[in-house]
């Protein structure tokens, strides 16, 4: 079943005179369940395409479908009920309010869609034991580190099991020990819920766990690679081999 | 661009940001000018003949420009924070600090000065509207002109420039004291780390709000008669400041988060978006402002209080000279009487006259006196009363063996509460008459300069009155021992009786009052009170409501990316606005009702002197509470504003 689907998109900035194109026309569809990244050089487009898929931002041209239903011509009010319901986020500067425990946090989604207390307490109790953050749940967030912080972030990204998860550079701003623990959890997460996720990165690592990759060049899609039967080690590979011949220099066996 | 544009477009883009301050400041300079020109102004002698108006008006001013300075030191350390991120941009591309402090002066220099231009403007036309309060209020009959001066110019422009010295000199240690990296880190910096409650905080929070519960408890009891020595009376009042203030102090630093933090306990980590936005984020707020918001507290408490009950005695005015003269004129001799009545009579002004012999004598009262006064420096036993004839009053037919009470009223009754009924002894020079007491009257029967200021009169059967007549105590005696009272029987002719009474000289003498004189000083002097305590609290009350507004600037700006992650998370531009109203229903609420409820207790103290009046305290509370929610108001609209640029 396809989650998302984008039909040539298309979005620009600045006036008539002078204008900047920053994704011209790009087409995608990611399936139920899919675990997929997407990555680019700096100023490819790759977090204004993550940003236009989320509604965080508007296309220019080009639809964009979510479960079916098409979210560009939303208004604010109903974009603010489907982002509600249907997507999470996770960030790269983890987008926790400091003034909030870790679980008053995580519940935040909960809080908008009024789910039943009880039903919010056993989901967060999953999802907080799951991600090995139940212990700190009275914490506020500058009394954590990096890892857990994104791990608090994941986890609001999960609790209210939105059809697809939205992660722009989750694994920016950790050590390699965090991030290589986020994203087994991540994909750990992604195989138990089946949650749809979608993640910009420019870190081929992060990237290899993903069961493809859509690469992107200015603004427009590049190639993909799927993972298929092979392990993570020689997918990684691929990246590498693929990212070097995207940026322009040869890849020398 | 060039230093002299920049400076313009600074100014152009500060000016749409601080409204509110170019607006402040404006008004500190336009009410300053009127004050001083109403010091200066030629008008002001008529006031000054009468009651002291011209020093009163003087100090005001000096406190005026206290406010008024605390406030623009306090605001420009605000916006000097604020920008330290573009002095920082500026020393990053190589200017000079020097340089920048330059570019800063100048830009105060403009804002500081066009202000002090316009508000001297404004403050000129509104000085006629200041005066002609003030002689309405005072009840002085003048005609309010018009009188631009010089000096008071030249004060207000030297005040100002002083003021404007001063920032100028807190922004050159600002900025020299900071490095590049300090200016782009200092709002990070200055912000207290969010963290959990420690018990040190919870010990705090309960402190705080004793204090305040015991401040208002003693208060209420200040005048039951617990406190009976002068020294406990004073103990007590001190107390009660004292644990007030420290608790409003300790209430903001501790109590607020303590008790917010137990309804976030409760909810178990499942916050609405009210919750979100308000609880969390007063509860660390507050506490970094609980100094300032305690002197917000304190000092509009103390306006409204002095407020209250100025506007309670100007309106009782009327009625205290009414019982403190109980006709319209009073003489303490024959001879001042006759020369008053015959020019009466000679301007054909009809009138009634009293005469009332009186004879002062110890009473013997200590048996229905409800409160034990061993310790006060005044016995009971011995208390000098006036003593009058029933005969002298219509309709008071008494045996001999009994005595009424008159006319005792105000504050002293509170203070020495006495019982209806009981027993009495008058001391005469050599016996000793026992009488039951079988009443307090409220009819005044003498003026007050024979009841030694609000003690009852003492109405004794004419049989027992001749034998105190013929063996009083010499010793006790006035100078006076027989009170006329004239009263004019048309209400339209006491004003010429009184300039009869004026051309006659006989204010001059001693025993010789006037009521209209003396509601008409006690008006303008409370008026005058009124007056400038109103003036006071009105500057207070915008300057204290902007200095809460700029915070709130800072706080939306600081929490905006809060608002980014809320509408990504899906909660609507509505759904934030809704939050932020609650949250600034607290941030405004809370001193508000703190402050309301201060100067509640305190005019609650003060009715004991003043007598209980509701309608003063209330209105002035809804005005007060009107103004301050504009700036809440003003606040919604700012937040509004980041929460729409959020996404």
């Amino acid at each position: 079943m396809k989650i998302l689907e984008a039909n040539q998109i298309q979005k620009s900035y600045g006036n008539k005179i002078n204008k900047q194109e920053v994704l011209r026309g790009v087409s995608l569809s990611i399936e139920k369940g899919e675990f997929v990244s997407i990555m680019g050089a700096s100023g490819s487009g790759k977090t204004t395409l993550l940003n236009v898929l989320s509604s965080i931002d508007k296309v220019s041209n080009g639809t964009i479908k979510i479960e079916g239903s098409e979210i560009t011509g939303m208004r604010e009010k109903q974009l603010a009920q489907f982002r509600k319901n249907k997507l999470g986020f996770i960030f790269q500067d983890y987008n926790l309010l400091d003034t909030l425990t870790v679980k008053e946090n995580i519940l935040l989604p909960l809080s908008i869609t009024k789910t039943p207390r009880k039903e919010a307490e056993s989901r967060f109790t999953r999802i907080a034991n799951e991600l090995g953050i139940y212990e700190i749940k009275d914490k506020y967030p500058n009394e954590i580190s990096g890892g857990q912080k994104q791990r608090t972030s994941a986890a609001r990204a999960f609790i209210h099991e939105p059809s697809i998860i939205f992660a722009d550079e989750p694994t920016g701003a950790l050590d390699s020990k965090s991030a290589s623990d986020l994203l087994n959890k991540l994909s750990s997460l992604n195989e138990t819920l089946a949650a749809t996720i979608l993640m910009v990165t420019h870190d081929p690592l992060a990237a290899s766990y993903c069961s493809r990759v859509i690469f992107i060049k200015d603004g427009q899609i590049y190639t993909q690679l799927n993972k298929g039967e092979q392990d993570r080690q020689h997918f990684f590979q691929d990246i590498m081999k693929t990212q070097g011949i995207l940026s322009g220099v040869q890849y020398e066996h | 661009m060039n230093i002299n544009q920049l400076i313009f477009r600074n100014l152009l883009k500060n000016i749409k940001h601080y409204y509110l301050y170019v607006f402040a400041l404006i008004f500190s300079v336009c009410l300053y000018f009127a004050f001083v020109t109403l010091q200066y102004d030629p008008s002001m002698d008529a006031v000054e003949g009468t009651i002291k108006g011209g020093a009163a008006i003087r100090v005001t001013s000096i406190l005026l420009i206290v406010i008024v300075a605390i406030f623009l030191f306090y605001a420009n350390a605000i916006f000097i924070k604020r920008r330290s991120k573009e002095i920082g941009l500026f020393q990053l591309i190589g200017m000079t600090k020097d340089r920048i402090f330059w570019i800063l002066g100048v830009e105060n220099f403009i804002l500081y000065f066009g202000a002090l231009f316009l508000g001297t403007f404004v403050g000129f036309s509104f000085s006629k509207l200041i005066i002609l309060v003030l002689f309405k209020i005072t009840g002085v009959k003048g005609i309010a002109k018009l009188h631009f001066s010089t000096e008071a110019l030249v004060q207000t422009i030297l005040v100002f420039a002083v003021i404007y010295i001063f920032i100028m000199l807190m922004n050159y240690v600002f900025i020299k004291r900071q490095t590049i990296l300090n200016l782009f880190r200092v709002t990070s910096s200055a912000e207290s780390r969010v963290k959990n409650m420690s018990v040190f905080e919870i010990i705090i929070g309960i402190i705080g709000l004793t204090g305040i519960g015991l401040g208002y408890y003693v208060s209420s009891k200040l005048f039951d008669g617990d406190f009976q020595t002068m020294t406990e009376l004073f103990g007590a009042m001190a107390f009660i400041l004292g644990a007030v203030i420290l608790g409003t102090y300790l209430f903001y630093k501790g109590s607020v988060s303590f008790l917010f933090n137990l309804v976030r306990k409760s909810k178990n980590g499942y916050l609405n978006i009210n919750e979100v936005l308000s609880l969390s984020s007063i509860m660390f707020k507050m506490k970094s402002n609980s100094l300032l918001l305690t002197i917000i507290t304190t000092v509009s408490a103390l306006a409204i209080a002095l407020l209250s009950l100025s506007y309670i005695s100007y309106y009782s005015a009327e009625k205290n000279a009414e019982t403190s003269i109980p006709a319209n004129f009073s003489f303490g001799t024959s001879e001042e009487a006759r020369l008053f009545t015959d020019q009466l009579t000679k301007d054909k002004i009809a009138y009634d006259e009293t005469k009332i012999d009186v004879v002062i004598a110890d009473i013997n009262i200590g048996k229905i006196l409800e409160a034990d006064f061993n310790n006060l420096n005044f016995d009971p036993n011995m208390t000098t009363l006036a003593v009058v004839s029933e005969n002298s009053i219509k309709g008071v037919d008494l045996e001999a063996d009994e005595t009424l009470f008159t006319n005792y009223d105000g504050a002293l009754k509170k203070f020495m509460p006495m019982k209806n009924t009981g027993n009495v002894t008058l001391e005469t020079k050599d016996e000793s008459i026992p009488l039951r007491l079988i009443g307090l009257d409220d009819v005044p029967v003498v003026s007050y300069k024979y009841t030694a200021g609000g003690m009852p009169t003492m109405i004794v059967d004419d049989i027992v009155y001749d034998k105190l007549s013929t063996n009083k105590n010499d010793k006790l005696q006035l100078a006076s021992s027989t009170y006329f009272g004239v009263d004019i029987n048309k209400s339209a002719e006491i004003d010429k009786a009184n300039d009869i009474y004026h051309d006659l000289k006989l204010e001059e003498q001693d025993f010789s009052l006037s009521r209209l004189d003396m509601a008409t000083t006690n008006k303008a002097n409370m008026g005058l009170t009124m007056f400038i305590v109103g003036f006071l609290g009105l500057t207070f009350l915008i300057t204290s409501g902007c200095i809460l507004y700029f915070k709130q600037m800072d706080e939306g700006e600081e929490e905006k990316h809060n608002y980014t992650i809320l509408r990504k998370l899906g909660y609507t531009k509505g759904d934030l606005l809704r939050g932020i109203q609650g949250k600034q229903l607290f941030s405004f609420g809370i001193p508000l009702a703190i402050g309301l409820a201060h100067s509640y207790f305190a005019v609650q103290s003060g009715w004991f002197f003043f007598g209980t009046a509701w309608t003063p305290m209330l209105t002035v509370m809804v005005v007060y509470t009107l103004l301050y929610s504009i700036f809440g108001l003003l606040s919604v609209l700012y937040y509004k504003k980041v929460i729409n640029s959020a996404l």
